[in-house]
């Protein structure tokens, strides 16, 4: 291990920080994709991390996993960004409110 | 050397997504983006898993952030630039990162190439990874292929073309 | 076994009327009147041919069992006695003749179908009552004779006021019916049967209180049928009905339903002094108020109407001094002139152009047939009470019922009685006057009187005028024979001598020479109605439709405002209402959280993260800060 484990959950958390600010600051849906796609690598970095703190595989395999599910996820929210841009001419975060209770 | 290394990057890369954050133009809120992703990379290079790295910039990189760059692109998201904009000082902190990165990459390569199984005791290679993978996480990975062919019908079910109605409103 | 043959009597309208209703409307017009007409025909030939079966104590037929539930065991029972016999015999005979002139009478009604089966209906359910064996079956009848009443009176449902008046008169008879109920269960309850002579039998081991109660319950259920005091507002609008309806239903039978009720449970009645002194009064009032009303009314068939009242009266007095043979015989001979007069007025209005106000029709004698003048002459003077007509025998009964009675009260009543006699004769000569002297006063174009509506009144008038026979008082040479009939049910007889006897006839006889001599002086040649306070007052039939208003109709709207407004409205509503405002406020207090907007949502987000870390955080530093 090159550094200790708590550097790398140190970083990994101010990753996750600085991806959460971004979600939840900007009000931009494509921004607030990025703001989720920079948590969803914080937690990428600390299974590798604990990957190698523990010289097991299962973290990378994780990480692996957690790919394909972003990508899944990132088409989905992609489409979906496309769809209501079509559909209500902005994407605003703040302007699809028609689920207000 | 490994650590030192690891500690730039790890700067680098919050460097990165701070400015990735901050920047008020998506485009360039992408561009950064990828540079920490680059930088994560070798991150995880860095922490023996040099697979990951690979896919890291494979997917998530070379697919994933091209994707978002297509929509912002198709949108027409990103504010139209005048070329007045286009000015030195905005070109710093980008240039800045992009050559770290750029430095600590080469640094690896030509360096010290064995710097990951020297540094730390563990190395996982392809071999090993794919024995876990497909072995004691084979059904997880048939889970995520089918989320992955449900995710790009669903995709495609709301990225289909759709004639507009006359009052101005799609069809559903 | 030929006992059940019985059953044919009453099913045999049942059956024509249920043939009606399912095919009236396919079959020949001919061929649905005939129909009618065979089924009450052939309830009277079958009531001749059986008539021995009334003999001793009569016969009891059981068809099949109604109900059985533990003790309760009720069964579509007949009994065939020396009471329902004869009663059975006035309904068929009156109601075949009826059918005969009804078909004549509703020649151009193009409902007949529904007509005829109401009629024969009507028919089933009344011999359902007079041939009941138990009081369940006299109640199906009771229920089903007003029933047949209610769709009759508003047979002509397009004019609303037709459709109010049988609602009236199905609404007052039934307050009259929840009190016959109430008796029926009442007497289950003490007896447990509800067999009419059982209850009879077992009458006499009651408290005299109980009797009382129940005589004025059955009391209360006889005068809403047969429309006395107090629930006698209906009869009158009730004659917006066709006019055989108001011959057979509101003349000649239903109305005396109540009268025979008493009859039949005369044994259980006749326990209670204060009951029958009740029944008496009851009788006595109405027959004065109701002579009263009709000597101010203007419409021919009211007038009949209110005099129909007036005799049924009669009928309950005589229930009241005890003499069921009185009551009966009272009971056919007005059945008999009571249906030739509203048939005949049905003929006389046709005749006026369907005109109903006495006061512009005059002059008929000489516009229609004459026999239809002599023919309502008849039934007159038998109303009246003319001395030697039936009418007259069957008077004079009652009243002398009265006399003899032993109560002083019922000298009172005796009184009323007189006196309603002689008002009674001056309307019915006033009516006669009215009618038939003088110029025609209307304008209206007479309508053909065809036989059909004629030839049936023959009968009901030979009948009628000849109905002394069937109970000539001994004192004339008379048999008694329906007293001598009916035995040991007839009830108390008067027993007082014949120069008292004398004298009564020939008071009676008096006061109807006077009403006449009254009557001629006053309409012999026309003379315009008195438009005073007093006799719109009587017109108005003493204003009783508006005592009911004040007394029942405002006060239970009032009551039902009310409840509307505080209970229903102010307190369910209100609680109801509150509830939902409490709950929709809480709610949109809730709803404020959900804004729809994705950062609100990411928000909460992060600061339940933030909340799960610091929670963490401080387990760590309850542990001993970690490491």
């Amino acid at each position: 291990m090159i550094v200790p484990l708590a550097h790398v959950l140190a970083l990994a958390a101010a990753v996750f920080v600085l991806g959460l600010a971004c979600a939840v600051m900007r009000r931009q849906l494509i921004m607030i994709l990025i703001g989720v796609e920079i948590m969803l690598n914080a937690a990428a970095l600390v299974m590798v991390g604990a990957s190698a703190y523990w010289q097991q595989a299962d973290g990378q395999v994780m990480v692996v996993l957690l790919m394909a599910v972003t990508a899944s996820e990132v088409a989905v929210a992609l489409a979906m960004v496309f769809y209501l841009r079509h559909r209500q001419g902005t994407i605003e975060a703040d302007r699809f409110d028609r689920m207000q209770g | 050397m490994a650590s030192i290394l690891f500690y730039i990057l790890g700067f680098v890369m919050l460097a990165a997504i701070l400015l990735c954050v901050t920047c008020r133009n998506p485009v360039y809120a992408v561009i950064y983006l990828v540079k920490a992703l680059f930088a994560l990379a070798l991150l995880f290079y860095l922490l023996g898993a040099p697979l990951v790295a690979a896919w890291q910039v494979i997917v998530y990189v070379g697919a994933i952030m091209v994707l978002f760059l297509f929509i912002i692109m198709i949108l027409e998201l990103a504010p139209r630039e005048r070329p007045e904009d286009l000015n030195r000082r905005r070109w710093v902190p980008g240039l800045l990162v992009a050559s770290a990165i750029l430095g600590c990459t080469l640094l690896i390569i030509f360096q010290d190439p064995d710097a990951a199984a020297q540094g730390s005791a563990y190395f996982l290679g392809p071999r090993d990874f794919g024995a876990a993978l497909f072995g004691r996480y084979a059904l997880a990975v048939e889970v995520v292929s089918f989320q992955l062919l449900f995710a790009a019908v669903g995709a495609y079910y709301l990225g289909r073309y759709r004639p507009r109605r006359r009052g101005g409103e799609d069809l559903p | 076994m030929s006992e059940t043959l019985l059953f044919l009597i009453p099913l045999l309208p049942l059956s024509c009327a249920l043939a009606n209703l399912l095919f009236g409307m396919r079959l020949p017009r001919l061929f649905a009147e005939t129909l009618a007409v065979s089924g009450v025909a052939g309830a009277t030939l079958l009531t001749l041919l059986f008539w021995d079966y009334a003999a001793g104590e009569g016969t009891r037929a059981v068809l099949a069992t109604w109900l059985a539930s533990g003790d309760v065991n009720v069964a579509f029972a007949l009994h065939f006695d020396k009471l329902a016999a004869p009663m059975t015999l006035m309904v068929t005979g009156v109601a075949t003749l009826i059918h005969l002139y009804a078909v004549g009478y509703m020649r151009q009604e193009q409902d007949y179908a529904r007509f005829f089966t109401l009629l024969n209906l009507f028919v089933f359910a009344m011999l359902a009552i007079v041939l009941a064996d138990n009081l369940l079956v006299l109640f199906l009848g009771w229920e089903g004779v007003g029933l047949c009443s209610y769709a009759l009176i508003g047979f002509w449902y397009r004019d609303k006021n037709n459709a109010r008046a049988g609602t009236k008169a199905f609404l007052v008879t039934r307050v009259g019916d929840v009190f016959l109920g109430i008796a029926l269960l009442w007497l289950f309850a003490l007896t447990g049967t509800l067999s009419i002579s059982e209850i009879n039998a077992q009458a006499a081991a009651l408290a005299p209180g109980t009797v009382l109660a129940l005589t004025l319950l059955l009391l209360l259920g006889a005068c809403g049928k047969s429309a006395q005091l107090p629930l006698m507002t209906w009869l009158a609008d009730a004659m917006a009905g066709p006019t055989p309806v108001s011959a057979l239903i509101h003349a000649a039978t239903m109305v005396t339903a109540g009268v025979y009720l008493l009859c039949r449970l005369f044994p259980l009645v006749s326990l209670s002094a204060a009951g029958m002194t009740a029944i008496a009064a009851v009788g006595a009032l109405t027959a004065l108020y109701a002579a009263t009303c009709a000597m101010a009314q203007r419409e021919i068939k009211r007038v009949l109407a209110y005099s129909t009242m007036s005799q049924v009266g009669y009928m309950f007095m005589a229930v009241g001094a005890g003499t069921v043979s009185g009551a009966m015989f009272h009971l056919f001979t007005h059945a008999f002139f009571k249906a030739l007069l509203f048939m005949a007025a049905g003929c006389l209005i046709h005749l006026a152009g369907e005109e109903n106000d006495i006061f512009r029709m005059g002059g008929l004698a000489r516009r229609g047939p004459p026999e239809l003048f002599w023919v309502f002459l008849a039934g007159a003077v038998c109303l009246a009470g003319m001395p030697l007509t039936g009418g007259f025998f069957s008077k004079d009964a009652v009243l002398l019922a009265l006399f003899s009675h032993a109560d002083p009260v019922y000298r009172v009543f005796w009184l009323v009685g007189v006196l309603t006699a002689l008002l009674t004769a001056f309307y019915t000569f006033r009516l006669t006057y009215l009618v038939f002297a003088g110029e025609p006063r209307g304008a209206g174009h007479p309508h053909p009187v065809t036989w059909l509506m004629r030839w049936p009144l023959w009968p009901l008038a030979l009948i009628g005028l000849a109905g002394g026979i069937l109970n000539l008082p001994a004192l004339v040479g008379g048999s008694e024979r329906l007293q001598h009939w009916l035995g040991s049910l007839a009830g108390r007889q008067p027993s007082v001598s014949h120069q008292l006897e004398w004298q009564l006839i020939a008071l009676a006889a008096l006061l109807v020479l006077a009403g006449w001599a009254a009557a001629h002086w006053r309409y012999r040649a026309y003379r315009p109605p008195l438009d005073n306070r007093t006799a719109r007052f009587l017109l108005q039939g003493w204003r009783t439709d508006q005592l009911v208003d004040l007394v029942v109709v405002r006060p239970f709207d009032a009551m039902a405002r009310l409840i509307y407004i505080g209970a229903d409205r102010a307190l369910i509503d209100g609680t109801l209402k509150g509830l939902s405002h409490f709950t929709a406020t809480c709610g949109g207090m809730v709803r404020r959280l959900t804004t729809g907007r994705l950062s609100t949502y990411l928000s909460a987000f992060a600061w339940g993260f933030l909340l799960i870390l610091g929670w963490v955080l401080l387990a760590l530093v309850a542990r001993g800060g970690g490491h």
